[in-house]
């Protein structure tokens, strides 16, 4: 219920005894949660004891921060040093108001919690291009400004002299209960999102933006929609919970508010709880916090807390990356599939019959068929290389195009170009009538492209069953919240598995398949998408013959029933046995276009492969 | 206009040493595809044992670099070999994430032995200036500003002139190849780190006169270098000189015109407005990233 990447019960693999076994621990782990929730609910009632209440309330704080920070950096897959500033921001936002424009710290929090999620959907803007590396640096800087900003608006902030809160006006009887149950309800808020997300098609859309960005905007994923979305998401009840946290310290400094080990605590309790775990960030919190307090209480702080943070850091890092509860599961997995084989590694036994259909009506394509894709002049330079220059070329619709060239003639930079995962410098891409090279990636897979890759890109935590429903068809703000994979969904990605023949390895992870598996999964998942046109990048490269056979069988067949095909391949007698018309591409453009034989014979295509210098008799010329 | 060539003149000088600090960084970063988190903590170390030689013994800040350069390069290579080498494929976050665990544990070290309170190191020129015209030169910037021209000239001429130079530039731009071509990557990883923890070395002793400095004075430092080397393009050297310069100038002329307090800002407005409208920088090269690494 809280895994990495939802894994139900794997079916077919542990076999029916290891799965009562996972039941039971899934069991032992709900009642284990119960208990550790029940535990904290009483805790105040029953003891008086401020320094645990104190504690408690910290590490609430911190999971709070953790468990939002989950969402970006633990199923988007954005690392981020400065969450600690939603932190600040909230509690700025509720010293201000309540200071300045009055009224109780309290209302205040709503409004914290809206500052916080509108500032961190900016940075989700900033952050549609950094990636990686930038996107850290760009995290540090922001929480830097921001401290920048409480000290130097002095007029506004008070500066480095901080803001002083209005002390509670609750009897004394009820010690830190209010703050105390405030955040164990934003805590169960976050927990409750961050659950709620990752079982919709929101949290599958933002594990593909972590697994591979690019390619989730190629299946239809809007991924600079769904990233803005992630981030406000993430930093929402962080900024209220740093409302109450200010609240609670009734004094607002810059120093303390945007210190960037706050941002350390709370990354810190994500990585080592676990992240993408449900339960990990808090695990995590529950962890730090009290490591906070022993450094500042028995080792005197400061340097202490750099040592302590900064060393436990490194230390996960290199030698606990996955985090405490991803590898406590792993040693139980371990344990209970041992001695059983599992299914990878299972050979095609000679031909494989693809299932019966009745028989496809006529061949969509009609006598002069329509152009469904049609590049005019198209461009792109790399620095001063031009790897496609000046490509004119059409795809009637029904057919089955092949692209074919010399290493390097710049096949797959054209794909790129189709797709969208590349702009080009000049020229245009009409496909079905619409000119879309203006279109990000995502809307061109809903107009109907589909494509695979060369080395293939599957989500390589997810199930092979996952990576079939991924792809996205359309793109609707309330798609965002229906089930991850909804039961149409199956039923049709349980189709399209049976049609290549992989339906025995649906809940398996992609990344214990074969390449001649993924081809085939990577397939299905360009079929989810229904595209009109799907594009083949080298089908039948680096797989058996039987299975390139089959592969043949499969597009003729889809073919037949209306999809028209571009493919880019190597192989010559497969292209020349299945695809009509073939277009040679060298240079960066188009050379020839016509029938296998036309082409086969046409002299300027030899001379593309070969070189000019390959017939011993040269041509005399004038 | 004497105001405005006073700070730009100024710029230029500390700019200089900047250089030759974001120099080592975008190095590693080139090589490694790291970025060290952790070189602000370096520069930081070396300015401290610049200042513990200076007080303890009367070495000249400027001299010390004979001392702390070698050492933050030795020291730089067993971090290596201990910590970093041993995630070097391991996805940029994580390293980013060990390198400022290891910023931070710096930190702490610091603190413990010199404590959290502010050092600067003040020789004799220290309050001395050269007079030209209407203008006025701290000497400690000038020389600082020509020891760091000095060091990056030697630097360009390793990279450039050496067999260690030729190995380092083919294995940042392509570690496949230069394996295929008997380059032990590995080898030259680990003293590329060196190299620019080395460079920091030096860097850091010269910053010791230029800025009074704490242990946590390195973050301040880390946002300078991070700045400079989003805005040059990330591995590339003449980026890091441009973009040191330009940030330089920039925080010269934020102090004269808009107010000192504002300077600090400079490196992380930088940051946002470069990664919003030139992600790659100035010089950098957009990389392919069809090609999905195995």
């Amino acid at each position: 219920m809280s895994d990495a990447v939802a894994t139900p019960d794997t079916g077919t693999l542990p076999g029916p005894g290891a799965r009562v076994e996972r039941a039971r621990l899934g069991r032992q782990w709900i009642a284990l949660i119960a208990a550790a929730v029940l535990f904290v609910a009483l805790y105040p009632v029953f003891s008086d004891d401020l320094y645990y209440q104190n504690m408690i309330i910290l590490s609430m704080v911190f999971a709070v921060g953790a468990v939002g920070l989950n969402i970006i950096t633990g199923y988007a897959g954005y690392v981020s040093l400065g969450q600690g500033a939603f932190l600040g921001l909230g509690a700025y936002v509720v010293g201000l108001g309540s200071t300045k424009v009055g009224g109780s710290p309290w209302i205040w929090i709503p409004a914290a919690g809206a500052v916080a999620a509108v500032l961190a959907a900016f940075l989700g803007v900033v952050a549609m291009r950094a990636r990686g590396h930038s996107f850290v640096i760009l995290t540090i800087a922001f929480l830097f400004l921001l401290q920048i900003l409480a000290t130097n608006w002095d007029s506004l902030t008070n500066g480095t002299g901080g803001i002083t809160l209005p002390l509670p006006t609750w009897s004394v009887d009820y010690q830190y209960w209010p703050f105390y149950y405030s955040l164990m309800a934003l805590v169960a808020l976050s927990v409750l999102m961050a659950w709620w997300i990752r079982r919709n098609k929101f949290g599958m859309g933002l594990i593909a933006i972590r697994e591979d960005e690019d390619k989730a905007a190629t299946v239809g994923v809007n991924t600079r929609v769904y990233k803005i979305l992630a981030f406000a998401a993430s930093a929402v009840l962080v900024g209220m919970a740093g409302g109450v946290y200010g609240y609670y310290l009734t004094f607002i400094d810059p120093l303390g508010m945007f210190n960037i080990l706050l941002s350390v605590q709370i990354l810190l309790s994500l990585l080592l709880g676990g992240r993408a775990t449900l339960w990990g960030p808090v695990l995590g919190a529950f962890i730090v916090e009290p490591l906070n307090e022993v450094a500042n209480n028995d080792f005197g702080g400061g340097n202490a807390r750099l040592l302590i943070f900064g060393g436990l850091l490194a230390l996960v890092v290199l030698f606990m990356p996955r985090g405490i509860i991803p590898t406590v599961r792993r040693w139980l997995d371990a344990l209970s599939r041992r001695g059983r084989a599992g299914l990878v590694g299972e050979r095609l036994d000679g031909r494989i019959e693809l299932p019966k259909r009745e028989a496809p009506g006529a061949r969509a394509a009609p006598a002069e068929a329509a152009l469904l894709l049609e590049l005019k002049g198209l461009e792109k330079r790399f620095g001063g290389l031009r790897a496609v220059a000046g490509a004119s070329l059409s795809v009637p619709a029904g057919s089955i195009t092949a692209l074919i060239g010399p290493n390097g003639s710049g096949k797959t930079t054209l794909f790129n170009l189709v797709d969208g995962t590349m702009t080009p410098n000049a020229g245009e891409v009409w496909f079905d009538g619409r000119r879309i090279d203006g279109k990000q990636p995502w809307s061109r897979a809903h107009l109907g492209i589909g494509r695979t890759f060369q080395i293939t890109r599957l989500f390589r935590d997810m199930t092979v069953l996952e990576n079939v429903v991924a792809p996205l068809r359309s793109f609707r703000l309330g798609q965002l919240t229906a089930d991850a994979v909804t039961g149409a969904e199956a039923q049709r990605a349980e189709e399209l598995l049976e049609f290549v023949g992989m339906a025995k390895y649906r809940d398996q992870p992609c990344s214990d398949l074969s390449f001649g598996q993924q081809k085939l999964v990577e397939l299905a998942q360009v079929l989810m998408l229904d595209p009109k046109l799907i594009m083949l990048d080298e089908p039948a490269g680096g797989i058996n013959p039987t299975l390139i056979e089959r592969i043949g069988e499969m597009i003729r067949e889809l073919n037949a029933r209306g999809k028209t095909f571009l493919i880019v391949e190597h192989n010559m007698p497969f292209v020349l046995g299945l695809c009509d018309p073939v277009l040679v591409l060298a240079r960066g453009a188009t050379i020839a276009r016509g029938t296998p034989d036309e082409v086969q014979r046409d002299p300027a295509v030899l001379d593309a492969y070969l070189g000019e210098d390959f017939r011993i008799e040269q041509p005399v010329r004038a | 206009m004497t105001e405005f060539l006073q700070a730009l003149i100024l710029g230029l000088l500390i700019g200089g040493v900047y250089a030759l600090l974001a120099a080592g960084l975008t190095l590693i970063f080139g090589v490694m595809n790291v970025i060290n988190i952790a070189h602000g903590a370096f520069l930081i170390l070396a300015a401290f044992l610049t200042w513990t030689l200076w007080d303890a013994a009367g070495v000249d800040p400027l001299a010390a670099i004979v001392v702390t350069a070698p050492v933050m390069f030795a020291f730089g290579w067993l971090l290596y070999v201990t910590t970093v080498g041993r995630i070097r494929k391991a996805p940029p976050a994580s390293t980013v994430l060990l390198t400022f665990g290891l910023a931070l544990v710096i930190e702490g070290l610091m603190g413990l032995i010199w404590g959290n309170t502010s050092h600067s190191v003040r020789p004799s020129y220290f309050n001395q200036s050269f007079n030209i015209g209407e203008l006025f030169l701290p000497k400690a910037q000038v020389y600082g500003g020509i020891v760091a021209l000095v060091v990056l000239s030697g630097l360009y001429l390793v990279l450039t002139r050496t067999w260690l130079g030729r190995a380092i530039r083919a294995s940042a731009v392509n570690p496949q190849g230069a394996e295929l071509v008997g380059v032990n990557v590995g080898a030259v990883a680990a003293m590329t780190f060196a190299i620019g923890v080395g460079s920091a070395g030096a860097g850091g002793a010269i910053a010791s006169v230029l800025y009074p400095f704490l242990p946590g004075s390195h973050y301040q430092w880390i946002a300078r270098l991070l700045g400079i080397i989003v805005l040059g393009g990330m591995g590339s050297l003449p980026g890091a000189a441009v973009g040191a310069l330009a940030l330089g100038v920039a925080e010269t002329m934020t102090v004269t015109y808009i107010g000192p307090e504002w300077a600090t800002a400079v490196p992380y407005v930088f940051v946002f407005v470069v990664l919003l409208l030139r992600p790659q920088g100035l010089l950098g090269t957009r990389l392919r990233e069809d090609v999905a690494k195995a």
